[in-house]
């Protein structure tokens, strides 16, 4: 830090971006700050130029679009979980906010933030992906959208170039069904997630299960969602032996992907139980 | 358009008192209200966001000062624990602390005091659940919490009682 940072404030969008066309390379995007600072005060980012886009009135909306969900990038986690669009259309992402960090981070932190940080153990990232997210990335010279899950390329790694910035998020709305969203932590607040897991279902009259989304964050270079469960599992009356089934299912997936770790001992039990915890309420018939 | 700027002069409301001051591009929020303008009620203990001891309220809203860039100041309604106090002496707030022993080393107390500061803005009537999530960004390691939580529903109730 010191004589050689530079700090700005662009107005509008189209001057951010026409900056990061130029500087891009040497510049970090701050919004709430919260991981751009710790980076900055470690010395792990070294840019040039700070730019903030915290005030940009383009990324800062909740909307419905076209029949999607539209969340601006610079939209807080405390703003996500006060919108009563949300509550209606996206109640696992409000379920995520609610558990994520602490309300000072939770007031400032972003959602766009949080994605392009690429953590695997972003909170926000299990809820997008099990509600399709797409992600609109913009530069100055136009923009493109990606599917979420395609954001990182591996821990802390972003497929986003230098030239653009994460514009808003397009999700895909849910209505009235059985959401839930957990993580586990060292603590209750402020946790970095050891394992998290977001789900979605609708059971039909007969109690068979006709729509799944599942996805697990934490425990994988970068959440994924488990395709091979919500196949398993759609079509059938959920018993407890079924969704134990399919919760061994999450965890050889995980040990598949992200090989025999010195935590895999532990996150096996904890991955189950947690599938076991959030998926349970659905073997009860009403 | 000169879009970058190396020294940012800014201005904001601190304390409800109009403040100017020059910062540096990338110092934090909790450096300048410490370091430039002498205030030194704001605590740096982790300086990474975990602890809570930097909190600040910056328009309503609980922040970690360590985590904001001073430059984001700029416009901003500022309050550190140096402006509940009033004229007359300590608000309910602080009095309900001294009076549950809410304090035993007191550097968390600052940070605390304005978490809770801005949970009864929002919120003036909590229920100690919502106390508790309200003040878990703020770790104090004398206290184990229960004074600190119990001083907080005092005072929120004394301060709705005093609306009535």
């Amino acid at each position: 830090m010191g004589a050689d940072l530079f700090y700005l404030r662009p107005k509008k969008l189209d001057d951010a971006l026409e900056f990061l066309g130029d500087h891009g390379k040497e510049t970090s995007i701050v919004a709430g700050g919260t991981d751009v600072m710790v980076n900055l005060r470690s010395g792990e980012l070294k840019p040039k130029y700070l730019m903030d886009v915290s005030r940009l009135p383009e990324l800062k909306r909740i909307e419905i679009k076209d029949g999607g969900l539209r969340i601006g990038a610079g939209v807080t986690i405390s703003d996500i979980y006060t919108s009563p669009i949300l509550t209606r259309l996206a109640p696992t992402l409000q379920k995520a906010s609610y558990k994520f960090a602490s309300k000072q981070i939770r007031n400032v932190a972003t959602i766009g933030g949080n994605v392009a940080h690429c953590s695997p153990c972003g909170d926000m990232v299990p809820p997008l992906i099990i509600h399709e997210a797409k992600v609109v990335l913009k530069n100055s010279g136009g923009e493109r959208t990606i599917p979420i899950q395609d954001v990182p390329t591996g821990p802390y790694r972003s497929s986003i170039d230098p030239e653009e910035m994460v514009v808003c998020f397009m999700l895909k709305p849910k209505e009235n069904l059985f959401s839930d969203f957990q993580k586990i932590g060292r603590r209750k607040e402020l946790a970095i997630s050891r394992a998290s897991m977001a789900v979605m279902a609708e059971k039909d009259v007969e109690g068979k299960i006709t729509f799944m989304r599942l996805a697990l964050g934490s425990c994988t270079p970068t959440p994924q969602r488990s395709t091979d469960v919500e196949n398993l599992l759609i079509g059938k009356v959920p018993s407890e032996t079924l969704l134990w089934e399919a919760g061994q299912m999450v965890v050889n997936k995980m040990i598949e992907t992200s090989g025999i770790r010195s935590s895999t001992v532990y996150k096996e039990r904890a991955v189950q139980g947690l599938f076991m915890r959030m998926l349970f309420p659905l073997v009860k018939h009403e | 358009m000169k879009l970058e700027q190396h020294m940012v002069p800014i201005c904001f409301i601190l304390n409800g008192k109009q403040v100017e001051v020059e910062v540096t591009a990338g110092e934090t929020a909790l450096h300048t209200i410490r370091e430039r303008l002498f205030l030194k009620g704001t605590k740096e203990g982790c300086a990474i966001g975990e602890c809570g001891a930097c909190t600040i309220v910056v328009d309503k809203k609980a922040v970690n000062a360590c985590l904001m860039i001073a430059a984001q100041l700029d416009g901003r309604e500022v309050m550190t624990v140096e402006g509940l106090a009033k004229f007359e002496g300590l608000n309910s707030l602080q009095e309900a602390f001294l009076e549950h022993h809410a304090v035993q080393c007191g550097f968390c107390t600052p940070g605390v005091l304005m978490s809770a500061h801005a949970l009864l803005k929002e919120n003036p009537n909590p229920n100690r659940e919502e106390i508790v999530k309200g003040i878990s960004g703020n770790l104090c390691r004398c206290t184990g919490y229960r004074h600190i939580v119990s001083a907080i529903e005092d005072a929120a109730n004394q301060l709705s009682e005093e609306k009535e």
